[in-house]
């Protein structure tokens, strides 16, 4: 009995995502949520972004289709599970979220004011450009490997210091994010929550853009350290920051070697 | 012995920071570089560059003000015990368990005139509620009382499903423990600051950073222990 559902989730799971048949609870919830909804959401945000991406735009009428992530310019397949990584052009280690933010400053003559720049979240009424053309770009490695680089020292000292800063307990709860993501099998109310030493279930977790079913819209990494370190009840943390940074490199190499499912659907 | 080493070893680390901190300080004496090329951190610890991220690279917003009257900041830097528990991963050498004890055992004020249970329903509304103490970009507004939060990880009364389980569940729990003066001070303690019996525990100590007040304590425990509460109202022994 008990293996013949498993065998069904496995087939459910395979038909509609390719993931594994598994016991984490985390992971057949997020089946679930698969079989309910015949198609993800996300995908409008990512035809959107398409459109974005290619679109001449800008005080330079320019598109972001020279824009380097990584893997020279205009290289979109791979290049988002090769990151956060060090950019020498801009001297710093970045992710997707920032380096898009970089073209749209260099390449297009964006300034911090202008709306595509400015807006860093969704609303119910309005979708950000930058989550768009971000799902699109990410949308490039789906199904590939999680395999962030860790050539450069600063690449190694960032994620090394987003370990310690996953780690680190503070504020009014003495919450860290490893409060939530150490033991397996746990909840926080009805919500699973994923394992940072379990690839399998945190490749999964770490796939960010992931349409909300919750928000009824497609949030960011840059949104889920947002929520996280505000729910810890810790300082707000700034969009696109360095220690955002150290945490996402420190997730995404946890991630390393586990599939990269994008755009994801979440709770 | 092991003791003294470990003094040593925390008072060359104490040195370590120090150092750290002259030389990042004097780093923000000159015109603030821009990038992180312009800046030597090669030879910085990870735990040193994590200090670094959190107070001096501008990652957070730490001049906002906090409910409790001080700023973001304040909610930033680690007191001894969240240091302690952090480096060790939350599993404290026993040397370290028995101090995490002591110090905890200290730390706990009770009421004046005796540990009290209060009216249990609203004890059920501040162990469902998740409001108070977020900053950021959505401040809580303390004009509406600040909850305990604890279905987020506790079941309590059966009948609610939507119970977490990150700490064990508290079904029934006055219906199997009874309300005596021990079990008033377990939970109070619990409450209070559980590291006086579960040294780097996840649960917060809601007594120690003021999270929850005297009185809201006492409805929350009045929840746990009290025969008419949903919590042990339907259990039969």
């Amino acid at each position: 009995m008990l293996k013949k559902f498993l065998a069904g989730v496995a087939l459910a799971g395979g038909l509609v995502g390719g993931a594994m048949a598994s016991d984490s609870p985390y992971l057949t919830g997020r089946e679930q949520l698969l079989m309910l909804a015949d198609d993800n959401p996300a995908e409008l945000t990512l035809w959107r972004g398409e459109e974005l991406f290619h679109e001449v735009r800008g005080p330079k009428n320019v598109s972001l289709e020279r824009c380097d992530f990584g893997l020279g310019p205009g290289v979109l397949k791979g290049a988002y599970v090769r990151m956060p990584r060090w950019f020498e052009d801009a001297g710093k280690v970045m992710d997707l979220e920032s380096r898009i933010i970089h073209c749209m400053k260099t390449l297009q003559g964006f300034t911090d004011e202008d709306d595509p720049v400015a807006r860093k979240h969704s609303s119910d009424t309005r979708e950000a450009d930058l989550v768009a053309i971000y799902t699109y770009v990410a949308s490039q490695s789906n199904g590939m490997k999680w395999n962030p680089p860790m050539n450069h020292p600063m690449e190694r000292l960032t994620r090394n210091a987003g370990e310690v800063l996953f780690h680190r307990r503070a504020g009014s709860m003495d919450f860290a994010c490893a409060t939530c993501h150490s033991t397996p099998r746990k909840r926080i109310r009805l919500s699973f929550l994923p394992v940072a030493s379990n690839v399998e279930e945190w490749s999964k977790a770490v796939s960010w853009p992931a349409y909300r079913i919750g928000h009824g819209v497609v949030r960011t990494s840059q949104h889920r350290v947002r929520g996280c370190y505000y729910q810890m009840r810790q300082a707000g943390i700034q969009f696109g920051s360095d220690a955002s940074i150290a945490i996402i490199s420190y997730w995404t190499h946890q991630a390393q070697g586990g599939v990269a499912t994008l755009p994801d659907l979440k709770r | 012995m092991n003791k003294q080493n470990n003094i040593v070893g925390h008072t060359l680390i104490a040195i370590g920071m120090a150092l750290v901190s002259v030389t990042l300080m004097a780093g923000c004496a000159q015109p603030r570089p821009d990038t992180q090329a312009e800046r030597d951190f090669s030879r910085l610890s990870p735990e040193a560059y994590a200090e670094y991220l959190i107070f001096r690279s501008g990652s957070f917003n730490l001049a906002q003000e906090t409910q409790e009257g001080g700023t973001a900041a304040d909610r930033m830097a680690q007191d001894v015990l969240q240091r302690m528990c952090s480096e060790a991963r939350n599993r404290p050498q026993p040397e370290m368990a028995v101090r995490i004890v002591g110090a905890a055992r200290d730390s706990i004020v009770y009421p004046e005139g005796g540990i009290q249970l209060g009216d249990w329903r609203q004890g059920a509304e501040l162990a469902r509620s998740g409001t108070g103490f977020r900053i950021g970009h959505n401040v809580d507004d303390h004009s509406r009382p600040v909850g305990g939060n604890c279905y987020a990880c506790h079941q309590l009364d059966p009948d609610e499903l939507g119970f977490g389980n990150l700490g064990p569940s508290l079904a029934a729990y006055g219906a199997l423990r009874g309300d005596s003066e021990a079990v008033r001070r377990f939970v109070y303690d619990m409450i209070y600051n559980p590291h006086s019996y579960f040294p780097c525990t996840q649960m917060p100590r809601f007594g120690v950073s003021q999270f929850l007040n005297q009185e809201s304590i006492s409805h929350i425990m009045a929840y746990l222990l009290d025969p008419q509460s949903p919590v042990n109202v339907r259990h039969s022994r």
